[in-house]
C-alpha cells in the first residue's frame, strides 16, 4: 500500500491508486504503518477523542489556576459569558472549549498534543462545539466525527512533511497555525465538503496564521499560547464559513505549506520559541520570568 | 520525519499530562527510561537540568515529570502531577539541580540523571528534541544515540572482537528481528557497550543467555516506549 504523500495532489492520486476514499485510506493506512487492524486504530482514535472530551470538560467545569499565575480559568467565564457580542452557540462554544482544553494543559491536566501540546485545544475545541450544537435530526455519528479527526491530522502530516509543526522550528504558524488549518479541514469534512473544498477551507485558515510569533512569556505554553487556541478556532469558523461561501483560497495549500517553512526559516531565533523577544520580553512579561525564576528551596508536597 | 511515514498517532498524540510536551513529556519519558536502564533499587538520585529547562522547570512541571519517570510511571499518567507526594509516601529521596550554564555540545533541553545505591551508579544523559519525542545521549560516558521508541538492549562487554557476532546469533535464533546496532566504547578501557534495538520483545531467558556469555558482563532489557 502506498503510505507516503508530501503534497495534497500526491495524496489525491494515491486515493485514486488505492481507490479509496480519504477516511477509508487513512485508517487504512494507519493500520499498515503500525501492523495493525482497521478496528483497532479505530478504536484507538476513539479512545484518544473521549480523552479531548475529558479534558474539555474538566476545563469547562472549574477554573484552572496554573503555578505561574499566567492562566486563570478563563473558560469557565466564556462558558457563560454576560455580555457576548455574538450569541452564536456554536461560535461560543468553539472558543470556549478550545480555551477549555488550553487551560488544562498549561495547568498540568491530561491532554493530546495535536499537533503540539500548546496548541492542543483547537481542533478538539473546533469540532466538538459543531458536534454539541447540531439540531436534532442532524446529529453526528461516532464514525463521521472519527473522520474529521482524522481529516484534521492528515492535515498535520502535510504540514509536517514538508515544514514543521515545531514552534522552535517555525513560529506559533507551525503550531496554532497549523492547528487552525488541521481544524478547518476537520470542520469542513463534517460539513460535507468535497476533498478540494477540505484542503482550501485549511490553505485559508493557515494563509491567516502565517508569520505568527511564537514568544511565550517565561517559557511556558501559556501566553499568548492558551488564549491563542481559541483565537485559531475562530480563524478555522471563518475558513469554513468563507469555504461554504463559495469563497476559495488563490494559493494552493500546498503552496501555503511551501510559504510557511520559507517564512519559519526567516523568523528570527528570538521568535522561535527560546522567549528571549516579543511577549517574552516586554516589562510584563519579564516580570513574570524573574516571578517563577527561583528554584524552590525544597519540593513542597501537594504542588 | 523524513524517512518514516508520519502516523496520524504523532500528529493526534501523544497523550501527555501537560504543560508542554518537550518540558513535561519528554523528561517524563526521559526518567521513565533511566529507570528501566537502570532497574535496581535506588538510594540516591539527582536530576540536573540544563539550558531552557534550567530556567522554566518549575513553570513546566519538570521535576515533577521527572520525579514521576524515576518512580515508574507513565509520561500520560495523571499521578504525575502529585509525584511528590508519591515520592515521600515510598522514601524515594532525590535531588533537583538546575545549571544554567549549557555545555555547547548539549541539546538546548538536557537533563541529566544520576541514580545510585551501594554497588552501581549510572549518569544518564538526556536531550527533549520536541514533540515528546526523546533521546539518551549518554550513559556512563558512553556516547549513545537511544530513542526508546523501540525495544532495546544495552550489552555492556569486554572490549574484543565477535561480541556483535555472538550477540546477533542468539537473536537470529529466536527469531527475533534487529532494528540496528551500535557499538559504542571510551577513549580508554577495556570495557564497550554494544546498544541493540529489537522489532519484538525479548524474554528473560534470552538476556541471560546472553549476560552468561564470557565477554560480556551485564545485560539490560529496555521495552520501547511505542509498543
Ligand atoms: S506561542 Fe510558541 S509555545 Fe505558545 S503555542 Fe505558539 S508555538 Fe507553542
Amino acid at each position: 500500500m502506498k503510505t507516503r504523500f508530501h503534497t495534497v495532489q500526491d495524496l489525491a492520486s494515491v486515493l485514486e491508486s488505492e481507490n479509496l476514499p480519504l477516511g477509508g485510506y487513512l485508517v487504512a493506512r494507519e493500520a499498515f504503518i503500525q501492523g495493525k487492524t482497521a478496528d483497532e486504530v479505530n478504536a484507538e482514535l476513539d479512545r484518544r477523542i473521549q480523552i479531548t472530551r475529558a479534558a474539555l470538560d474538566r476545563g469547562l467545569s472549574a477554573p484552572q489556576l496554573s503555578f505561574s499565575g499566567l492562566t486563570r480559568g478563563n473558560a469557565v467565564r466564556l462558558a457563560a459569558p454576560e455580555k457576548a457580542i455574538v450569541t452564536d452557540p456554536f461560535y461560543t462554544r468553539a472558543i470556549a472549549y478550545a480555551l477549555a482544553v488550553a487551560e488544562v494543559n498549561a495547568c498540568g491536566g491530561r491532554v493530546i498534543s495535536f499537533p503540539t501540546a500548546g496548541s492542543c485545544g483547537i481542533v478538539p475545541g473546533t469540532l466538538w462545539a459543531f458536534r454539541d450544537t447540531r439540531p436534532s435530526g442532524e446529529e453526528i455519528d461516532d464514525a463521521r466525527f472519527r473522520e474529521a479527526f482524522l481529516v484534521a491530522s492528515c492535515v498535520g502530516i502535510l504540514i509536517a512533511e514538508r515544514a514543521t509543526l515545531a514552534g522552535a522550528e517555525g513560529g506559533c504558524q507551525a503550531e496554532c497555525g497549523a492547528a487552525g488549518a488541521m481544524a478547518a479541514a476537520g470542520l469542513a469534512s463534517l460539513c460535507g465538503c468535497a476533498f478540494g473544498a477540505i484542503f482550501d477551507a485549511a490553505a485559508l485558515s493557515l494563509k491567516n496564521s502565517l508569520g505568527l510569533a511564537c514568544d511565550p512569556v517565561a517559557g511556558l505554553v501559556e501566553v499568548p499560547c492558551v488564549k491563542r487556541n481559541a483565537f485559531l478556532a475562530a480563524n478555522a469558523l471563518t475558513a469554513v464559513s468563507l469555504e461554504l461561501a463559495g469563497v476559495t483560497s488563490v494559493i494552493p495549500f500546498d503552496e501555503v505549506v511551501t510559504a510557511l517553512k520559507a517564512i519559519g526559516d526567516s523568523l528570527p531565533a528570538n521568535l522561535r520559541e527560546n522567549a528571549q523577544g516579543g511577549l517574552a520580553v516586554t516589562p510584563t512579561g519579564l516580570s513574570y520570568r524573574e516571578k517563577i525564576r527561583d528554584p524552590r528551596p525544597e519540593a513542597p508536597a501537594g504542588v | 520525519m523524513a524517512e518514516k511515514n508520519v502516523s496520524i498517532f504523532d500528529i493526534f498524540g501523544p497523550i501527555m499530562i501537560g504543560p508542554s510536551s518537550s518540558h513535561t513529556a519528554g523528561i517524563a519519558r526521559i526518567a521513565y527510561l533511566a529507570r528501566k536502564i537502570f532497574p535496581y533499587p535506588v538510594d540516591r538520585a539527582r536530576v540536573s537540568f540544563y539550558g531552557s529547562l534550567a530556567w522554566t522547570y518549575r513553570g513546566h512541571g519538570s521535576d515533577k515529570a521527572a520525579v514521576a519517570g524515576l518512580l515508574g510511571i507513565m509520561p500520560e499518567d495523571e499521578r504525575l502531577n502529585h509525584s511528590f507526594e508519591i515520592a515521600a509516601e515510598s522514601g524515594f529521596t532525590y535531588e533537583i539541580v538546575p545549571v544554567y550554564e549549557l555545555p555547547e555540545r548539549y541539546h538546548v533541553n538536557t537533563v541529566i540523571i544520576e541514580l545510585e545505591n551501594a554497588e552501581r551508579r549510572i549518569v544518564l544523559r538526556g536531550a527533549s528534541i520536541g514533540g515528546g519525542s526523546i533521546l539518551i545521549q549518554e550513559i556512563n560516558g558512553f556516547e549513545v544515540d537511544l530513542s526508546g521508541e523501540l525495544s532495546a538492549l544495552l550489552v555492556s562487554h569486554h572490549d574484543e572482537v565477535g561480541v556483535i557476532a555472538i550477540v546477533s546469533h542468539i537473536l537470529a535464533a529466536n527469531r527475533i528481528n534487529i532494528a540496528g546496532t551500535s557499538s559504542h566504547r571510551k577513549e580508554k578501557g577495556d570495557e564497550a557497550l554494544l546498544v541493540v534495538e529489537v522489532d519484538s520483545p525479548v524474554g528473560k531467558s534470552i538476556v541471560q543467555q546472553i549476560e552468561s556469555l564470557p565477554p560480556i558482563y551485564s545485560v539490560v532489557y529496555i521495552p520501547g516506549l511505542s509498543n
